[in-house]
């Protein structure tokens, strides 16, 4: 069986898994990440969501087939990702902004779907560091479905995105 | 529960207060490890049940409670224990939940600090007079001299840590309990120790935050979904084809096709395992495509349920349950009203539907010993379910827990769903299996939140006096505890709901007033509730059909809704504002309490409903506004809702949410804040999406599609006004009711916004079209 290589938070990774096997798997129990989650299998939820090349997908219908040649950012990944955005070494980045307002803010109730929550933000934010609020409310109905919360910890999301979108703007203050 | 602890070993920690880190954290990657916990019980008498007391001071909690989101774990019960210990806050460095070998309590994750903060307040009452007695003979000072700040003993110019006070030493303490461990309710600490007065509290009432959310956000928390034994095998359950199916042949696996795969079938529970988790999925789906399942058709259908319930449904097998607050003749006293109101609500079934599908891991070893991995908010009871179904004493099963996705109730009387599959098909391998329910799976062989029918007649003098308030509530059972594998493959269970229930379980068809009646000033009041057996469940073969389970604010929201909308359409009758309606029918200054701070805080309108400019055709939206109130688990609530109807297209919009919540004491308000908000919005979720489906045969709610809940674009503005009450002296429970009164309120506001009252939910487009045009 031919590998398939990818870049995962950075490392270029190659894993054997018969090409239709859904990326969310190979995150999990190959590469074992555990950010991203099983919510529905159907891309209906987002709670598998990741990034591939900046760009919010649900790992739980993509084959792994699909990503060769990617670069896939999980919730692990964040933080890596941000310092390579910003120059900053990996090392000194513990957090992205968006997990800080998240635990600021202390968004999760269970917390299952955050996962998802957290990568849309973070897509979000690199193209828009300042959305208003429709553009935070609207960004969560995007992809390909709405990204959804049981617990209904929507309103703690729209004031986490505004609260690091603010630590975005002191953070990029800072360096100047 | 018929099995009992046959021979309960306690894990000997010799009453002192210091212990071995062995007992504590978990590794479960490290067989070795998870060898040498033991598999018998903690003893509650011990105070090192419960505390953990180190050389430096730090401290390690146990509780049976498993926290679900509600963070009340590892924030209210941390400041519950420091606060009765006088130890900081940060002094609890670590929790232990749930594991049945490793907390001594048990009980279901439900009413946190009602039950479990009450035994951890007693617990840490009782150790800390233990711990005043020890220093007081270590430092040769009267108990009265002593003082204690930051678990730092003083007295008579001496001082001693806890951490040195209590290394290597006996305490003479027995905390007293009672209960069944592995009962729905698990132990209770009894007595009244000496407990300090809620003037003195110093870290009840902060906004701590909640110590696991780093590593939530950060991917470093071990969820459920991150167990992996060695040797694990990946399971999938091909579920039968409807809810009463027998087998009646199986596919031949295709080996071709999936190689590594094997096929377990035990009665009717037919289960596939492979190494490689899409290997399973694969030969799951094959296996399902081929194999044969009698037909079955035993239920109403969901668009005669109804009609079903009220017409065909066994509501005479049940005795009635009266409601406490009964008083007077309200039938004579509602013929002699000046006006009166008859009305009937009906509401759906509602899936608690969490966001992930169960899922868990059975290890069943060689030594004879049952080891469950999973997330479950009743773990002794599962523990206890899980022995009986496999015919071994309780002392050989263990169950781990670790944090998963919100269960809303599900789970609470020990059923998440995969467990007992997990373990049989563990059994049939003698290897550990991982089962994960897929979604459909999920939302179709889960239980639900049962539907309601309520009759409710209520008589008014010419002053808006309610003189007689009348309400009969048909509800079926709502407490099914029965393993479904287990019933699959046809082993013992717990028993059905029945009229009776067995001793220590909830599991009977009585349906019990649990909306407690606030409105003290009406002098007749005669609610009854009737209650029936699950949908389905004598007549399928399987013994299955709709299985019910409460959920989040149980039996309250079936009763309270009616209540409410009732009231609410009292008030327009009598042609007075809903907050005034209310006001005038308690001196209750709790509930006048938060009525009157969600009018000041809401916007709310002075004035009858429906609203002046209401209207019920065209394509501009109009609006409204409604009011609910509701008293649970000693606290007060009240709601206000702002929506926005468009006739034309039936869409119903809340824009604004405005809750006042009296707890008495307020533990955390960050945490009550957030937890209060997320009901909210699933309050909004029920009362504008939430309807089960089903067929004859089967859920046909099975994706997030056929069974829509809230998103982002739903989110109206909320409002949290918290009216603390440190005089009360108890902690009322905070994170359930917000969904409840969201329903009643969203309705009333309906009908205050176009003149046309919805007496049933949810508030879908075809439905409140039909109830504008008639």
């Amino acid at each position: 069986m031919p590998g398939i290589a990818f870049t995962i938070n950075g490392s270029r990774r190659e894993v054997q898994a018969p090409g239709d096997t859904p990326l969310l798997y190979v995150l999990r129990n190959d590469l074992e990440l555990s950010g991203p989650q099983f919510g529905c299998g159907l891309s209906q939820c987002g709670a598998c969501s990741v990034l591939v090349d900046g760009k919010e997908e649900r790992s739980c219908t993509l084959p792994v087939s699909r990503v060769g040649g990617k670069e896939v950012t999980t919730l692990e990944g964040l933080p890596g990702r941000w310092a390579g955005q910003h120059g900053l070494a990996v090392a000194s980045v513990a957090l992205h902004p968006v997990q800080q307002a998240w635990i600021d803010e202390q968004v999760p109730q269970c917390g299952f779907c955050q996962n998802g929550m957290m990568i849309k933000a973070a897509e979000l934010l690199e193209q828009t560091p300042a959305p208003t609020l429709p553009q935070i409310k609207n960004a969560f109905m995007t992809g390909a479905s709405p990204h959804l919360c049981r617990c209904g910890s929507y309103a703690a999301i729209l004031e986490a995105v505004q609260h690091a979108s603010m630590l975005i703007a002191r953070q990029k203050g800072t360096q100047q | 529960m018929t099995a009992t602890l046959s021979r309960r070993q306690f894990v000997k920690t010799g009453g002192a207060l210091f212990v071995g880190f062995g007992l504590v954290g978990r590794n479960v990657f490290d067989a070795s490890a998870a060898a040498a916990g033991s598999r018998n019980s903690l003893d509650a008498a011990l105070a090192s049940s419960w505390f953990e007391i180190h050389a430096d001071n730090t401290m390690v909690l146990r509780t049976g409670k498993v926290d679900f989101g509600q963070t009340t774990a590892h924030t209210a019960y941390k400041q519950i224990v420091a606060e009765e210990l006088n130890v900081p806050f940060e002094a609890i460095t670590s929790v232990v939940m749930g594991d049945t070998d490793r907390t001594p309590d048990g009980g279901f994750s439900a009413g946190f600090l009602e039950y479990g903060g009450t035994n951890l307040r007693k617990a840490a009452a009782y150790t800390y007079q233990a711990l005043l007695d020890l220093a007081a003979a270590k430092l040769g000072v009267a108990k009265s001299a002593l003082t204690v700040q930051d678990g730092i003993v003083s007295g008579g110019g001496k001082k001693i840590s806890y951490g040195e006070l209590v290394k290597g030493q006996e305490l003479n303490l027995t905390i007293p309990v009672t209960g069944d461990l592995t009962s729905m309710f698990g132990l209770t600490v009894t007595g009244d120790p000496p407990m300090k007065p809620t003037r003195d509290y110093k870290i009840i009432g902060q906004s701590y935050q909640n110590s696991v959310t780093p590593s939530k956000v950060s991917a470093k928390e071990t969820w459920v979904t991150d167990v992996r034994l060695p040797g694990m095998l990946h399971g999938r359950v091909v579920h039968p084809k409807t809810l009463g199916s027998t087998l009646v042949k199986v596919a031949d696996l295709n080996k071709s096709r999936y190689p590594n795969a094997q096929l377990i079938v035990k009665g009717n529970l037919v289960g596939v395992v492979a190494p490689t988790e899409w290997e399973a999925i694969g030969a799951a789906q094959q296996v399902a495509a081929d194999t044969q399942w009698s037909d079955w058709k035993g239920l109403p259908g969901n668009p005669d349920l109804h009609r079903w319930l009220r017409e065909e449904a066994d509501w005479k097998t049940t005795p009635p349950a009266k409601g406490e607050k009964n008083k007077g003749d309200a039938v004579s006293a509602r013929s002699a009203a000046v006006k009166s109101l008859t009305t009937s609500y009906e509401l759906p079934f509602m899936k608690h539907a969490p966001i992930g599908p169960t899922v868990a891991v059975g290890d069943a070893r060689a030594d004879g010993t049952f080891y469950i991995h999973t997330h479950n908010q009743n773990p002794q009871a599962l523990r206890g379910q899980i022995a009986m179904m496999l015919g071994t004493p309780i002392d050989n099963v263990v169950v781990r827990i670790y944090s998963g996705p919100g269960h809303y109730g599900r789970s609470n009387g020990g059923n998440a769903g995969a467990e007992d599959e997990a373990i049989l098909l563990s059994q049939a391998v003698k290897k550990p299996v991982r089962v994960q329910w897929m979604r459909p799976e999920d939302l179709q062989w889960s239980t639900s939140s049962p539907p309601a029918v309520s009759n409710i007649r209520i008589g008014w003098d010419a002053s808006g006096k309610i003189t007689a308030y009348e309400a009969d509530h048909y509800m079926p059972a709502m407490q099914d505890d029965r393993l479904v594998g287990a019933l699959l493959a046809k082993l013992p269970t717990p028993p059905a709901p029945e009229a009776s229930a067995p001793a220590g379980s909830l599991g009977s068809t009585v349906n019990a007033i649990q909306d407690p009646w606030i409105y003290e000033r009406v002098p007749n009041v005669a609610e009854t509730g009737y209650g029936t057996f699950q949908i389905g469940q004598k007549a399928s073969p399987l013994g299955i059909g709709l299985r019910d389970h409460s959920m989040r604010t149980p039996g309250q929201l079936q009763q309270n809704f009616p209540r409410e909308l009732a009231i609410s359409e009292a008030a327009a009758q009598a042609g007075i504002d809903a907050i005034e309606f209310r006001l005038r029918q308690s001196d209750d200054a709790r509930l006048r309490g938060v009525l009157t701070a969600v009018r000041d805080a809401s916007g709310w309108q002075t004035r009858p409903s429906p609203s002046p400019r209401a209207a019920a055709n065209g394509g501009t939206p109009v609006t409204g506004q409604g009011v609910s109130a509701m008293l649970r688990s000693g606290t007060y609530w009240a709601c206000v809702c702002q929506v926005s109807v468009t006739p034309s297209s039936g869409k119903v919009k809340v824009d604004k949410y405005t809750i006042a919540v009296d707890p008495g004491i307020v533990v955390n308000p960050l945490q009550l804040k957030r937890t209060i908000e997320g009901g909210a919005l699933m309050g909004l979720s029920h009362a504008l999406y939430e309807e089960m489906t089903f067929d004859q045969s089967s859920i046909t709610s099975r994706d997030w599609r056929s069974y829509p809940i809230l998103t982002m674009d739903d989110v109206p503005e909320i409002k949290v006004v918290i009216l603390p009450h440190p005089e009360v002296g108890a902690y009322g429970g905070g994170s359930e009711a917000a969904n409840a009164l969201a329903v009643s309120a969203i309705a009333a506001a309906f009908y205050d916004a176009t003149g046309k009252i919805a007496r049933r939910l949810p508030l879908k487009s075809a439905y409140v079209q039909s109830v504008l045009k008639a």
